[in-house]
């Protein structure tokens, strides 16, 4: 409906198209509340709920039943997009009228799309079970974690909102206006997108780090990669929009950028949905929606290349690039690079179905593939956020390249010689630390220049300065903070090289002892097992107390938890950190559960893994300052005062008046 | 020069990528199979007993038994098609949370000559986990 009224110029019709996708939005809340009111009122006769909840569970897990399963979660998609796609037509009720038809158009397309799944693919929540069974069969033990209770929202929120910048796209192509007008609407809502799939995906990691109890956070599991690819090109996205901006370079492959990550966001609830690739992580099986995806992926890749290719003549380049030594080549080559990984992953991930469609032989590459691939390139991908920022447009000279690049070598070279001096020998973590310290040394160095060029300009004190800084244009020094958090977290993968590990059986009473990188030791002593019942499970928790370096730090627990209502065993890590380092406790094996509640010393015995997870907690941090680097960039009110200010912008607000009447 | 030099860059970029691509997948890509696939190809080629393998079957029912020493786990598994294909495994490590009888496991290491599967890694993997199957609750009472 909105297509027609671009087209013919309809006010009515846009303005039905655009109130539909408000009232479609008030529907799926409605269905939403509908699911969440049957969780919270234990009404089992629904499938849906006898499956994932029951009497027990607590009533923070009962609101997360939303998204627990297939049959919900598409709901809970469904109503994100609807509430992005209704707060983007709410924003731009008076704005940017020329491209709102077209938004709206694919809007609805794409809430269509996922409505029909819907309704026709089996996945109905409320459907019934034609009994009413006494109790649910509870949430999966492994989902009762706070991560993965927020895991999924936030990394629906980011997928979802990614259909906005696809929408403006599509619209500029549709409405022929292909300057840079549609990037400058849709940047924000990409970041958007952007900032909430890296915190989805670092949620995840915690959880996988807290819950599945093996010490590490990431296994290159299909599942992971897929919410990992459209991340990547989203960051190639946001880097290459500056080109574009500055330079008037890239249209086409601006273009592809937004359809290609777009495609992720689908192909990534593709693959958790149709049970195609083997993944730990995967809903059940379901060809139908399978079938369905693919189709609505393939019309739209095809639709997409259709109409980039029509606009071809008009997303000429206005420039070319002069040297590879510049800023352009350097975020190209950042573009590239991520391209190139998310390429290698994808290719790394479909590889089993490949192979078998090919030679008839099921083959399949491991984490052992990924990190060979994405080590190197996750090396060059570090040093140019280092680069990029302060390398000059069109051509570097000389001059530039010492000013801004000898100090952060040298620092660079200082810290890895020192590390080398203390001892550390892994090839690719020394090169992690010493690109991590070039990029920070980088990055202070531009915060200490701006922040003396405005306290002597502005005679004001140092930290105001800093302030003012940061609030005159957010999105530059909030990308800054950005690239800290990327290098933070960096460092934290370059720190699992030199993680320690012990395997130790153990009676109460006996200790073991590990030794940390940093040159300490921690000794465990394993007192004993006591058992309880709380909630919805029974638990055997193992007590520790730990010394460091013969100085007593008090106790830590390690646990096993069964879950009788799904009959399921849980191992509960027992986790000390520290700003450097984790103590991570895990109980493999209890010689006699039963035995143990009857009092029988001999079936205390136990067998203990400990590690010492140096820098672990470094991802965490980094997700926090990622954070606030993003809301920096993000905050209004810089682009407004940008607006007023900046004479360049002048001519989009006359735009966006002369817009605001299409009818 | 102009496109011609960006065409370069971005050539260099795709070979370098293809050849991590490349040698990362023919260093470490390893046979995916079934247990049926496993004994077959074994009988045809003995060498297959020192080649690294992927295997995904289910556990034998009643089968597990706790070996002699740290975390030895001692089990079998069948093919989940055909059931009167299986053999031993021996597993060294900790066993995932959701191990028990008849669930799918994805095991990866040797096929020992001696016929029993000498297991490096162990995954456990099933529909269920996240979504449960709906006959579960069919052995669950009805109330009115």
């Amino acid at each position: 409906m909105g297509f027609v009224g671009g087209h013919q110029q309809r006010g009515d019709l846009v303005l039905s198209a655009e109130r539909s996708i408000h009232i479609v939005f008030a529907l799926l809340i409605v269905t939403s509340l509908g699911i969440m009111n049957a969780f919270l009122t234990d009404q089992f006769q629904y499938w849906y709920v006898a499956n994932y909840s029951n009497r027990d569970l607590d009533v923070f897990y009962k609101l997360s039943g939303l998204w627990a399963g297939q049959r919900g979660s598409l709901v809970f998609w469904a109503v994100l997009l609807a509430f992005f796609s209704s707060l983007c037509v709410f924003l731009n009720r008076r704005r940017n009228r020329e491209f709102m038809p077209y938004v709206v158009g694919i809007l609805q397309g794409i809430l269509g799309f996922f409505l029909v799944v819907l309704l026709f693919a089996g996945v109905n929540p409320f459907e019934q079970l034609g009994f009413l069974p006494v109790d649910g069969a509870g949430l999966n033990p492994q989902l009762q974690n706070y991560w993965m209770t927020i895991h999924p929202p936030v990394l629906y929120l980011g997928f979802t909102a990614f259909s906005i910048p696809f929408a403006f796209a599509m619209a500029a192509l549709l409405k022929g206006r292909t300057d840079s007008r549609w990037i400058v609407l849709s940047r924000r809502w990409t970041l958007v997108s952007w900032f909430f799939l890296a915190n989805g995906i670092i949620f995840g990691m915690r959880w996988a780090y807290e819950e599945l109890g093996w010490g590490g956070y990431w296994f290159w599991d299909p599942v992971e990669n897929a919410s990992l690819l459209p991340w990547l090109t989203a960051t190639a996205f946001l880097h290459s929009i500056m080109i574009q901006e500055n330079r008037g370079m890239l249209k086409v492959w601006n273009m592809s950028l937004v359809l290609l990550t777009f495609l992720l966001t689908i192909f990534a609830t593709f693959l958790t949905r149709s049970g195609l690739i083997e993944s730990v992580h995967t809903f059940a099986e379901n060809t139908k929606i399978a079938l369905i995806f693919l189709a609505f992926m393939g019309s739209i890749f095809i639709a997409s290349v259709v109409l980039i290719v029509h606009r071809r003549p008009e997303l000429k380049s206005e420039n070319q690039i002069e040297s590879f030594i510049s800023r352009e080549a350097a975020f190209l080559l950042n573009n590239l690079i991520l391209l190139g990984a998310a390429f290698a992953i994808l290719w790394g991930t479909i590889f089993p179905l490949v192979s078998e469609a090919f030679t008839g032989e099921k083959i399949a590459v491991g984490p052992p593939f990924f990190n060979r691939v994405n080590l190197p390139i996750g090396l060059v991908l570090l040093a140019l956020t280092g680069i990029g920022p302060v390398i000059a447009w069109r051509r570097a000279t000389k001059r530039n390249l010492k000013r801004n690049f000898a100090t952060p070598v040298v620092a660079g070279g200082v810290v890895v010689a020192i590390l080398l001096g203390l001892g550390a020998r892994n090839g690719y973590a020394l090169w992690t630390f010493g690109i991590s310290t070039f990029v920070l040394t980088v990055i202070v160095v531009e915060f200490w220049k701006g922040t003396r060029a405005r306290a002597r300009i502005e005679g004001e004190g140092f930290f105001p300065a800093f302030l003012h800084l940061i609030a005159r244009n957010r999105r530059r020094w909030g990308g800054y903070i950005v690239h800290v958090g990327v290098v933070l977290i960096f460092t934290a993968f370059a720190g699992r090289a030199f993680e320690q590990e012990i395997r130790k059986t153990m009676n109460p009473g006996e200790t073991v002892t590990v030794a940390s990188p940093f040159g300490h030791t921690y000794t465990l002593t394993y007192e004993g097992m006591s058992s309880s019942r709380e909630g919805n499970f029974e638990r055997w928790v193992a007590l520790m107390t730990i010394q460091k370096d013969g100085e007593a730090l008090g106790a830590m627990s390690t646990e096993r938890r069964w879950y009788p209502s799904r009959e399921t065993m849980t191992t509960e890590v027992g986790i000390r950190s520290t700003l450097v380092e984790d103590l991570y406790v895990i109980l493999a094996d209890v010689e006699d559960l039963q035995g143990m509640v009857a009092n029988d010393p001999a079936a205390q015995r136990i067998v203990v893994q400990v590690m010492v997870n140096p820098l672990v907690g470094w991802i965490w941090y980094g997700g926090v300052i990622l954070t606030i680097g993003s809301l920096i960039a993000l905050w209004p009110a810089a682009e407004i005062r940008k607006r007023a200010g900046a004479g360049a912008m002048a001519d989009s607000s006359q735009e966006t008046l002369a817009g605001a009447a299409p009818a | 020069m102009r496109h011609g030099r960006f065409y370069v860059g971005l050539a260099g970029v795709a070979l370098v990528v293809t050849y991590l691509v490349w040698t990362g997948i023919s260093d470490s890509m390893v046979y995916y199979l079934t247990p049926t696939e496993l004994v077959a190809k074994v009988a045809e080629d003995p060498a297959f007993h020192t080649v690294g393998v992927k295997v995904s079957g289910k556990v034998v029912p009643g089968s597990y038994d706790r070996g002699e020493g740290e975390l030895v786990h001692l089990f079998s598994v069948h093919d989940i098609e055909h059931s009167e294909v299986t053999f031993p495994v021996v597993y060294d490590g900790v066993l995932p949370d959701t191990f028990t009888d008849e669930i799918e496991v994805v095991l990866e290491g040797r096929f020992g000559e001696d016929g029993v599967f000498q297991a490096k890694t162990l995954l456990t993997k099933c529909g269920s986990r996240y979504e449960a199957a709906p006959e579960e609750l069919d052995d669950r009472g009805t109330t009115g």
